[in-house]
């Protein structure tokens, strides 16, 4: 990403604020919207985007959130829903070139494939880690 | 001598950060201050056009840091920071001047749109002003220059050229309330509503106008809510 973006990321949790303190260290436009203000505590003291509070499920926080001129959305609230709606009514909605999201569940990455977001699945990314680690170890044994 | 820099005026440091960010490419000096008090002694400095204050600082206020600048340094433009859907004193602000706000948060793009549209302004003629941009443009000029009448004229020029958009309507209900014509105003109002419901700034204006029991000022955001973009 040489061209600096305008991103909007839902949710500062562990993976939110790594993300905004990433991005935001690259030179890109940030905004994270979190429901509880303690959780931009994670954030860095170089962080130089812009912190909403609020309800991302409101599309009324997302155009708050100046979602209409984003160059991509992240959507990696907590809840699978959260980021299936929010990344729905990004893509649809505000237009928003590009949209990704976090998933938990694996069965439904593909309800998110078939709306044309892709998916981040931290269950299944781990499983194959943890799969491509025990058969590496097997392989050294033999 | 150049008015090539710009002064960035907020106590949040993430605020500072991102101006400094935005503005970056635009390829202009960048210059800080933290306070109102660190402002005005930074306004001394004859290569600054442009000053991007923010309402709310600690000790002197945005209001008062304008109303210095206004009369120390009526050359500079300046940019007010705004919070999402305040309102906060803009009658007062553009009766010293300051015409341009900004909401945060902002888009990178957006705030260099606007502090390259403020620096662009002042050179504006008759000539640039055959579109309704123009037009608008040249009303914010003649509210720089304090001269309210002239504004109205290019307003309602704007508001003849696209009767479809809210803005123009907007800006001409606000020149009425600032030259107190209440009934004006409120028609103006009432059309920025009409012609799109989803313009906030007018909606606003209608509402304090109609219930008069409004401190605030008058609602005049370029950008908020504008259809189409």
């Amino acid at each position: 990403m040489a061209k600096s973006l305008f991103i909007v990321i839902v949710g500062c949790g562990r993976l939110g604020s790594h993300l905004a303190n990433g991005l935001s260290a690259q030179g890109h436009g940030v905004v994270v919207i979190d429901l509880r203000p303690e959780a931009f505590a994670a954030l860095d003291a170089q962080f130089s985007g812009f912190k909403l509070v609020g309800d991302a499920v409101e599309s009324e926080v997302l155009r708050q959130a100046r979602l209409d001129q984003a160059d991509l959305l992240l959507a990696v609230a907590e809840e699978d829903n959260v980021n299936l709606m929010v990344a729905q009514v990004g893509q649809k909605v505000f237009a928003v070139p590009r949209v990704m999201a976090r998933v938990a569940d694996p069965a439904r990455e593909e309800a998110y494939r078939q709306f044309g977001i892709q998916t981040v699945c931290p269950t299944t990314l781990a499983g194959e880690a943890l799969l491509a680690t025990l058969g590496r170890s097997g392989e050294a044994r033999r | 001598m150049s008015q090539d820099a710009i002064l960035v005026v907020d106590d949040e440091k993430n605020i500072r950060l991102a101006l400094g960010q935005a503005l970056k490419p635009l390829g202009r000096p960048v210059l800080t201050a933290l306070s109102g008090e660190e402002a005005l002694e930074m306004l001394h400095d004859p290569g600054i056009g442009v000053m991007i204050l923010d309402y709310r600082l600690p000790g002197i206020d945005g209001m008062a840091v304008l109303e210095r600048a206004s009369r120390e340094r009526p050359d500079v433009a300046v940019i007010m920071i705004t919070a999402y859907g305040s309102v906060e004193r803009a009658v007062e602000a553009m009766k010293l001047g300051a015409v341009d706000f900004i909401a945060k948060p902002f888009a990178p793009e957006e705030i260099r749109d606007l502090v390259s549209r403020v620096s662009n302004r002042e050179a504006l003629t008759e000539a640039d002003a055959r579109d309704y941009r123009g037009r608008l443009e040249l009303a914010k000029q003649a509210i720089r220059r304090r001269n309210f009448a002239a504004a109205l004229d290019h307003a309602r020029k704007a508001v003849g050229l696209d009767p479809y958009r809210a803005e123009g309507f907007n800006l001409v209900g606000a020149l009425h309330e600032i030259l107190h014509d209440r009934e004006e105003a409120l028609r103006n109002y009432r059309l920025a509503v009409e012609v799109d419901p989803a313009y906030a700034p007018a909606q606003t204006n209608l509402e304090r106008l109609v219930s008069r029991r409004g401190q605030g000022g008058i609602a005049w955001d370029d950008d908020a809510g504008e259809k189409g973009r």
